[in-house]
């Protein structure tokens, strides 16, 4: 995807948002069963195949514009999406160093990085920004180093300080958060974070997935899938502005589901950060209707499956259960009970 | 009440009892928790020097039994901000084994816990009594407020009005639990409050 041509969509108000033909078919559709519960999913995050969402460290599709945009919305109406407690500079500086070395390197028509010694020159095309400062000196910056390039990528991005046997959530660039308030947990443990998602505790899954991440190398980066249900593709669906979209919910029914249900895919990776000793928590949230879904006939039986006998904790915490009803009534049209391989490829 | 499902985030206490492996022992106390400072006082005491902090509150004053226990080494505080800046003035003069004890209200107890940390105390060697009401801080996610001494479940938010949901969830560096707009799906449907933490 190295020659995109952006849409111009909106992500609030009137929702135009929406995919294309070769964005659906890269999908990346959760479900390789027809029942899902919380597992520690991770993955090395190696390169994979031309074209798909994790042929590069950081995707860039055919949303970058319009999505950078809806950032900037969010942050002027709420500036507390982003904060970085003041000892994570060096942690900032390592995040700037690898998106624009990523994006220089997988995407050299749309971002060049020159670099002489520590005077370096970052050139946007997509965005139209271009700015030379000096590397590790942040008054040469207009914005903070992680609030810079937190603007210009695609996602959500969390940097965890690793000491005293946990890791800490002490800066965040957070505006397409599933639900979860950023100003409120900064400073957070890993457990205290993680706190109110439901079954984890007693399957002992937070403490296994931390026990990973703490021993995280640096070069290998490692990645995982989430997902959750959003009505209209929302991006900013933070509890700050449940009062906006809370009452999109009971909107509902079983004739406009296909429309307003998204299946919400977040590719979370992860990165060891050289300077800082920090872990980069990337969360990339990828949306998509259950009509579009429904283009692959296997996507929509599946997700009919898993949504049919979800465990009770887990509708309420993703907050499906107003809505369950309706989308299973629109999903059910697409399944005919045959069974379906194992995998979550579309075709 | 939802069996089971137990957020992390939120803190457990316990009583205060003296750590007599120490150098120092400073101790930080507030209202009803000025009881809590006297039991410790009539235990055996440790070797070590000892400070108590003590902001009495209208609900409750326990000075006359803490001065006759604690003499020379109580300070009074009328206000309770003269008292975080002595707290933070002890602190900068500290000495490695200094053992910090906090009996108070929950926003009490994590006020004393935020400051000592800016004085690289960790969070484990603070020991903390919830020892008063069961009020909570709550946090307003939506206009980001603070309203103090919530005893229900829901509550109108002192910031901006709305109708919050007291969760679980608790921050230590705010010292307060989130709220969240109960009625946000649903305008105007909101359930009875009820007194859970009296």
């Amino acid at each position: 995807m190295n020659n995109l041509a952006y849409k111009r969509e909106t992500f609030r108000d009137d929702y135009t948002y929406r995919n294309s033909p070769a964005a659906i078919r890269r999908f990346p559709f959760p479900f390789a069963e027809d029942h899902y519960m919380y597992s520690v999913n991770i993955e090395q995050h190696q390169p994979g195949a031309p074209g798909s969402i994790v042929e590069h460290a950081f995707d860039i599709d055919e949303h970058y514009v319009s999505e950078c945009k809806d950032k900037l919305l969010t942050l002027a109406q709420d500036k507390g999406r982003y904060a970085a407690l003041p000892h994570m500079m060096d942690a900032q500086w390592d995040f700037l160093e690898l998106t624009m070395e990523s994006l220089a390197r997988d995407y050299p028509q749309l971002f060049t990085l020159t670099k002489d010694v520590d005077h370096w020159t970052w050139r946007n095309r997509p965005l139209e920004i271009e700015d030379s400062f000096i590397f590790g000196d942040a008054s040469t910056l207009p914005l903070e180093p992680f609030d810079y390039m937190g603007r210009q990528v695609q996602g959500d991005f969390v940097l965890l300080d690793q000491r005293e046997g946990t890791l800490f959530a002490d800066a965040g660039f957070i505006t397409s958060q599933a639900d979860w308030s950023l100003a409120f947990d900064i400073g957070m443990s890993w457990h205290e974070w993680h706190g109110p998602v439901p079954q984890v505790e007693k399957m002992g899954i937070m403490d296994r997935a931390l026990k990973f991440l703490m021993s995280l190398q640096q070069g290998s980066p490692v990645r995982r899938l989430n997902w959750t249900m959003t009505i209209n593709p929302r991006l900013d669906t933070s509890p700050e502005h449940f009062p906006e979209w809370g009452p999109d919910k009971l909107t509902v029914t079983p004739q406009n589901a296909g429309e307003k249900a998204h299946l919400r895919v977040e590719l979370q990776s992860m990165f060891r950060l050289p300077r800082s000793n920090a872990i980069l928590f990337s969360i990339r949230c990828y949306l998509i209707s259950l009509e579009e879904l429904a283009t692959y006939p296997r996507w929509a039986k599946r997700f009919h499956r898993v949504l049919k006998d979800l465990h009770p904790d887990l509708l309420e915490y993703k907050g499906i259960k107003v809505y369950h009803e309706a989308v299973l009534a629109w999903l059910s049209q697409h399944d005919d009970g045959a069974e379906i391989a194992a995998g979550t490829h579309p075709g | 009440m939802q069996h089971g499902y137990w957020i992390r985030s939120k803190p457990v206490y316990h009583s205060l009892s003296w750590q007599h492996r120490a150098q120092a022992h400073v101790l930080v106390a507030n209202g009803e928790a000025g009881r809590s400072i006297v039991r410790l006082l009539h235990q055996r005491l440790p070797d070590q020097p000892i400070t108590v902090l003590y902001h009495p509150t209208q609900e409750a004053d326990y000075s006359k039994s803490l001065v006759s226990l604690a003499g020379e080494n109580l300070h009074v505080f009328k206000r309770e901000s003269e008292l975080w800046h002595r707290f933070e003035q002890i602190l900068q003069q500290s000495v490695m084994g200094t053992r910090l004890y906090a009996a108070g209200n929950e926003y009490f107890l994590w006020q004393a816990t935020t400051l000592a940390a800016s004085h690289g105390v960790l969070s484990g060697d603070v020991m903390r009594e919830q020892a008063s009401s069961l009020a909570r801080s709550v946090y307003c996610v939506h206009c980001k407020t603070i309203s103090h001494r919530v005893t229900t479940n829901i509550a109108i938010c002192t910031g901006c009005q709305r109708h919050l949901l007291v969760r679980d969830h608790f921050s230590r560096r705010l010292g307060a639990y989130m709220g969240l707009m109960i009625d946000a799906e649903e305008p105007g449907n909101v359930p009875e409050a009820e007194e859970v933490y009296p």
